[in-house]
């Protein structure tokens, strides 16, 4: 059932690239900047809460949106500064399969803990009660954006929007502070040749679009016995197939600079973002009838075909695998 | 004079190994090896839990204290040769598509048994979740009824596992049984396991828990179900079976095989899945064996199994050591520095995985340790977690060493067949 693209590994001679890919520009065009936009929105997003945290504040909505927006565009670049502290992990934590991140809001509030008025001691809660997702359920979800005590979501959107922002800060710093220079000019021990810092790229490439394929859509989509609209991602507040269109769009351009503007991969990502386009299903609600099911699941296969494409052609020419990555286990 | 045994033995260990490097490794002995540590790692598993069910027996058929301490004990060594085999894991389809009917985890235990009240109810993801087969002979799954007056391995295996397409309705295996012997562990981040009393299997008046017959037939139907799924992996790995044929059809295929193991089980899976993530959501149900309190144990003979696979050598439960040219000795043969890089970072993970089972077997225990605030325990795991990830990197560097000396791309299952992809 699970597509073993990423996780079987292949052994393949490699030749030296005519192209490879330009390493300094890829973190001068596509990562410096997703993470800039990134650290100026969740800033954004913690002034409008310190603002007005109430869930019903529409400014605040809206830079929820806008923050939210700038993660997805970066949410395949998990490595170095956005694994270190696992600072992905407090900004992001989904899928949840286990209810951890209610559970551990609901918690904070019967506690009265003395963390939510304290960012540092925040900074040492569960990662399921912080991050987007997290925000989300607080400004979309009637147990707590409708809930009993309006006053303590209230205090729990401002601590998770400033640890937002911290987080988001942090990266950013990192990657301007050192680490994009670390890869920017491998022969160091974090990336000891141009292959390695390459290889590196490649995998949040595959990775990204493993993610989308079999976490974004394939949850939703459960089996064809038993979907489950249920699992779509930040389906509260409405985000599902948004997160689906803006990871394609920014995994395809590093899918550019990685191949050097391979036509065959931009007509992929065409072809693609064409299905998302056309999808209008906002929250994979389709999945539950047979008729929508087929057309999330044509979605998928045009993602499957990018990924395919990626591993058996681009990866071989470039003489770049993808490593191991986080989704390799079950 | 302590120094002095110290740094003999260091120099045994290093002679021992450069011995087992010595000469020229081929592919096909290289496979051939690791095939023969596959069916002794689950030839071993088998015999503990042969083992196990001994004691499951004498357990239910006169219950006592004693008998239950001697069914965990021997559940606690079924336990030490099946997780070093996991390394066969990731990279061998036939034993990845056979592994969920054992190991699945976590679990949403009120499937099985009755439950302490902090569990909860029926959840959005599972609405099985507090079924309680053992309480109810006959109940509604999936909207269809299921008479269950009879526990049986059939039952576990083809109603009850992944009931309703739920992977946490896990019915079958190593951790259906751990909760059948040791019951929740309600302790939250304190010390202490699960505590179920012995009289959950008594008989008459004597039994707690109600349906204390159900409970022991369960408990059966388990343990002899883990036998028949174990006696099923060490045929496919015998001289024959499928799994060593599928290996040893295509010597490239093979060798990425094995490191495909090696890493993901590594860096996806127990770095990522089972430890990080217990510490980030500072939850002693991401314990991989929470009723138990055996995680140290899981995670460290998960480091030993990768480290036997790459050093070509396996010490088995009796003794007895089986060894064979190493895909160590194949990398030295390219890179003898690369080489010389990857024994380092497998034994720097063994260590750091050895400091969490030091310190959870003197008291500080692995729930203890993932408590929110806990610095010391989040470094001595996070020092696991780094061990692993570090040593993926120079999984990733072996790779492309032995890729770019010449051995030529290997499709995957999905790649050639795309079609297999929707299976």
């Amino acid at each position: 059932m699970r597509l073993r693209l990423a996780a079987a590994f292949v052994l393949l001679a490699t030749p030296v690239a005519a192209n490879p890919p330009d390493i300094a520009a890829i973190v001068e065009t596509h990562i410096l900047p997703g993470y800039t936009a990134l650290a100026s929105d969740a800033d954004a997003l913690a002034r409008a809460a310190a603002a007005d945290c109430a869930p019903g504040n529409a400014e605040l909505a809206v830079a929820y949106h806008e923050a939210f927006d700038a993660w997805v565009r970066v949410s395949h670049l998990r490595f170095g500064p956005s694994e270190a502290d696992d600072r992905a992990f407090a900004l992001a934590f989904w899928p949840d399969p286990r209810g951890s991140t209610p559970k551990a809001l609901a918690a904070l509030i019967k506690d009265q803990d003395a963390a939510v008025a304290d960012p540092a001691a925040f900074s040492e809660v569960s990662v399921a009660a912080r991050g987007f997702y997290a925000l989300e359920f607080l400004l979309f979800d009637p147990q707590f954006a409708g809930g009993a005590a309006p006053g303590d979501t209230c205090a729990l959107i401002k601590a998770v929007s400033i640890d937002i922002a911290a987080n988001a800060r942090s990266i950013l710093e990192e990657w301007q502070g050192g680490y994009g220079a670390l890869m920017s000019a491998p022969g160091n021990e974090t990336y000891r040749t141009p292959n390695e810092a390459a290889r590196q790229l490649f995998t949040s490439l595959a990775t990204g679009l493993e993610f989308t394929a079999e976490t974004r859509l394939g949850r939703p989509m459960g089996t064809f016995e038993r979907p489950r609209p249920n699992r779509a991602e930040a389906r509260r507040s409405g985000r599902s197939l948004r997160h689906v269109t803006l990871s394609l769009e920014a995994t395809g351009e590093l899918a550019n600079l990685i191949s050097g503007g391979d036509a065959a991969v931009a007509q992929a990502f065409d072809q693609a973002l064409g299905r998302a386009a056309a999808l209008d299903d906002p929250v994979f609600a389709g999945v539950a009838d047979p008729q929508g099911r087929f057309r999330v699941e044509a979605l998928k296969q045009r993602i499957d075909a990018i990924r395919q494409l990626l591993a058996e052609e681009i990866g071989p020419d470039l003489g770049i695998a993808a490593g191991f990555n986080a989704l390799d286990g079950d | 004079m302590k120094t002095l045994t110290l740094a003999t033995s260091a120099l045994a260990l290093s002679f021992g190994t450069a011995a087992m490097a010595g000469g020229h490794a081929s592919k096909g002995a290289v496979l051939e090896t690791y095939s023969d540590i596959a069916e002794a790692k689950y030839s071993d598993s088998l015999i503990t839990a042969e083992r196990l069910q001994a004691a499951v027996d004498a357990l239910v058929s006169s219950p006592s204290a004693e008998a239950l301490e001697a069914a965990k004990s021997a559940w606690l060594a079924a336990r030490v040769p099946y997780q070093q085999s996991e390394v066969f894991r990731f990279g061998n389809a036939i034993v990845d598509d056979w592994e969920g009917k054992v190991n699945a985890w976590p679990l949403d235990e009120g499937l099985i048994d009755y439950v302490d009240a902090s569990y909860g109810g029926p959840t959005d993801e599972n609405e099985a979740a507090v079924l309680n087969v053992i309480a109810n002979a006959s109940f509604t799954l999936s909207g269809e009824t299921v008479d269950a007056s009879a526990i049986t391995p059939a039952l576990l295996e083809d109603t009850l596992q992944e009931a309703d397409g739920v992977e946490a309705n896990v019915a079958t295996g190593y951790h259906a049984i751990e909760f059948l012997l040791w019951g929740q562990d309600l302790n939250g981040h304190g010390a202490g396991a699960g505590s179920r009393p012995w009289t959950d299997y008594a008989t008459g008046d004597a039994c707690t828990g109600g349906n204390c017959d159900r409970r022991g037939e369960y408990l059966k139907a388990a343990t002899d179900l883990l036998i028949s799924d174990l006696e099923w992996i060490v045929a496919q790995w015998a001289e024959g079976g499928d799994a060593r044929a599928t290996l040893l059809a295509d010597e490239d295929a093979g060798i990425a095989a094995i490191l495909t193991g090696m890493g993901s089980l590594s860096y996806g899976e127990t770095a990522g899945e089972r430890m990080r993530l217990g510490v980030m959501l500072n939850d002693p149900e991401e314990e991989h064996s929470c009723f138990a309190d055996n995680t140290h144990n899981d995670h460290f003979y998960n480091g030993v199994g990768i480290q036997s696979v790459y050093l070509g050598s396996y010490t088995r439960v009796d003794g007895s050591v089986v060894d064979g040219p190493s895909l160590s000795a194949l990398v030295a043969e390219t890179d003898a520095a690369l080489d010389a890089e990857m024994q380092a970072k497998l034994s720097a993970a063994v260590m750091a995985l050895g400091r969490i089972k030091t310190a959870a077997e003197s008291g500080f225990t692995y729930d203890m340790m993932l408590e929110r605030g806990n610095a010391a325990g989040e470094a001595l795991i996070m020092g696991g977690v780094n061990g692993l990830i570090d040593q993926t990197r120079s999984i990733e560097r072996v790779i492309a060493a032995l890729g770019a000396d010449g051995i030529e791309i290997e499709g995957s299952d999905s790649l050639d067949n795309p079609e297999a992809v929707f299976e």
